[in-house]
């Protein structure tokens, strides 16, 4: 068993880094309660489900099995649970009801998409990734981010946003949903047994950037601050 | 092949573009709110520099304003009285033989116009603290509780050490007057005090002046929190902000109430600009 993972991680080693730094942005958000915070809830919450699926995923990528569907599942609960941290931000009542109507939305887009790339549900082995339902999380994602930014400048709260938790943990789903945005859909055609699509090193970007994100959001927690979060 | 080429160059130019844009993204909103703050802050600035203009100006007008009052009671007002008085000492002379009630009612006039000369006087002298002027603030505070000594059952003591200290602005003494004169009528009238401690401390930098009280005292937090402090508090805050001065209170233990304030140091310029003493009036030169 520890050598399959062990060859895994010599094979794969940016998606095997993918999976373990996970633990850092858990491990910090533990250690400074950050989880007192609503939206750092829900990012504790993220983690521990995305950092068991991902070593579910890692077994099965480990000896050899198609591991997709767990991939598939995490889609509509990464984009609930992170949409959620900016229903607990946003200031305008209008914009957390569009998140909760996004969250609603997206994830009947996503049953669309998940049946029309798998007709056939009990065919495991050829299961495939969902074709636009990764495109559009990314497109609303960024579309949060970006409009928190927005009520961040006009709302001038921050005295200094280098040391604001929040900002980091945007940060890194810019970058990270940046990248994925043209790189998702192709990665359905990727990631199969058959007649697959070979991108080469930007088959990895992915997993970089997810790594980066996923430093961002232990930088962030870092600085988050239980004494300054009661004050507020 | 070649599509599988295009494709990845394809894939790798908008993966490129759209993280320069997120990277330019990030550092926008470091950068612009940075400036914003910055501006924000000027900005505040701006309008507290105003703010303590128009207080400046309106306190420098009432000041102005009880100048030319001062002025006009000393000037008009006491002449006529001075003149009636005379006017009333000849008829008294002329009257001597006429009866005994013509007598008695002209004694009694000139008693009253004399009651009355006393009153504007006091006025007046009140209106503007002439004492400050020409003596400084040690003077003029031993004026001031020795009146009020002699209309109150009052224990008033007062130490200072401005004897060897040079003389401060105009603005900054009449400032530290006032304020004194607003804590000290405050304790006669609100803490039921018995005896005022004036205390007057001038050094190379700092002016501190400390009234205590052996009154009721009061809490100055519940004050601020329930918006109770009335227009004396504010008066002397808004006056202490133009000096760039500050005021704590404190509530010892023992009962009463202290009031410190700390105004910083402005020496006198040689030329006094506008003098206090409301008895001069400017020649006209023609």
């Amino acid at each position: 068993m520890f050598e399959g993972y062990l060859s895994f991680c010599q094979r794969q080693p940016i998606a095997s880094v993918s999976v373990f730094i996970t633990i850092i942005p858990i491990v910090v958000i533990w250690y400074r309660r950050a989880f007192i915070d609503p939206a750092f809830k829900l990012l504790f919450v993220y983690l521990i489900l995305k950092l068991c699926i991902d070593l579910v995923m890692f077994h099965y990528a480990s000896i050899r099995v198609n591991n997709i569907l767990y991939y598939n599942i995490g889609v509509p609960i990464r984009y609930t649970l992170l949409s959620g941290m900016f229903y607990y931000k946003m200031d305008m009542k209008i914009f957390k009801t569009g998140i909760l109507i996004s969250v609603g939305l997206f994830i009947l887009f996503f049953i669309w998409d998940f049946l029309h790339v798998n007709p056939l549900l009990s065919d495991l082995h050829n299961h495939r990734m969902v074709l636009y339902a990764t495109t559009l999380e990314s497109l609303l994602m960024l579309f949060w981010v970006l409009l928190f930014f927005h009520q961040t400048i006009q709302a001038l709260k921050i005295p200094n946003i280098l040391t604001f938790p929040f900002f980091w943990v945007c940060s890194g789903l810019l970058l990270y949903y940046s990248t994925t945005l043209f790189i998702a859909p192709i990665l359905s055609y990727t990631e199969k047994w058959n007649n697959k699509i070979d991108i080469g090193f930007l088959q990895h970007i992915p997993y970089i950037f997810e790594s980066i994100s996923m430093i961002l959001f232990g930088v962030g927690t870092w600085i988050f601050s239980v004494r300054y979060y009661a004050r507020k | 092949m070649l599509e599988s080429d295009e494709l990845k160059w394809a894939l790798l130019i908008a993966t490129m573009a759209m993280l320069m844009m997120a990277f330019f993204v990030i550092l926008f909103v470091m950068f612009y709110q940075k400036r914003q703050l910055s501006q924000e802050k000027k900005l505040r600035e701006v309008e507290k520099d105003y703010q303590r203009l128009l207080l400046d100006t309106a306190l420098n007008s009432e000041e102005t304003e009880r100048r030319r009052i001062a002025q006009d009671l000393h000037d008009d007002i006491g002449t006529m009285l001075s003149l009636t008085k005379l006017s009333l000492n000849q008829l008294s002379k002329l009257i001597v033989d006429s009866g005994v009630k013509e007598d008695q009612i002209m004694r009694k006039s000139q008693s009253l116009l004399e009651e009355t000369i006393l009153h504007v006087r006091r006025i007046t002298r009140d209106l503007v603290p002439t004492t400050l002027e020409r003596f400084g603030l040690a003077a003029a505070i031993e004026e001031f509780i020795s009146k009020l000594e002699e209309d109150n059952n009052l224990k008033l003591s007062f130490h200072s050490n401005t004897e060897d200290a040079p003389r401060q602005s105009q603005k900054v003494e009449l400032t530290v007057y006032r304020i004194m004169q607003e804590l000290v009528n405050n304790s006669i009238k609100h803490s039921q005090c018995s005896q005022i401690e004036i205390n007057l401390q001038i050094n190379s930098k700092i002016i501190r002046l400390l009234v205590t009280d052996n009154g009721i005292g009061f809490d100055p937090e519940m004050i601020k929190e329930n918006n109770l402090a009335g227009l004396g508090l504010l008066g002397i805050e808004s006056r202490l902000a133009i000096v760039d001065g500050t005021i704590t209170y404190e509530k010892p233990v023992i009962g009463g109430c202290k009031a410190y304030a700390q105004i910083p140091v402005v020496p006198a310029a040689a030329t006094k600009p506008e003098p206090l003493h409301p008895f001069r009036r400017e020649k006209a030169i023609i």
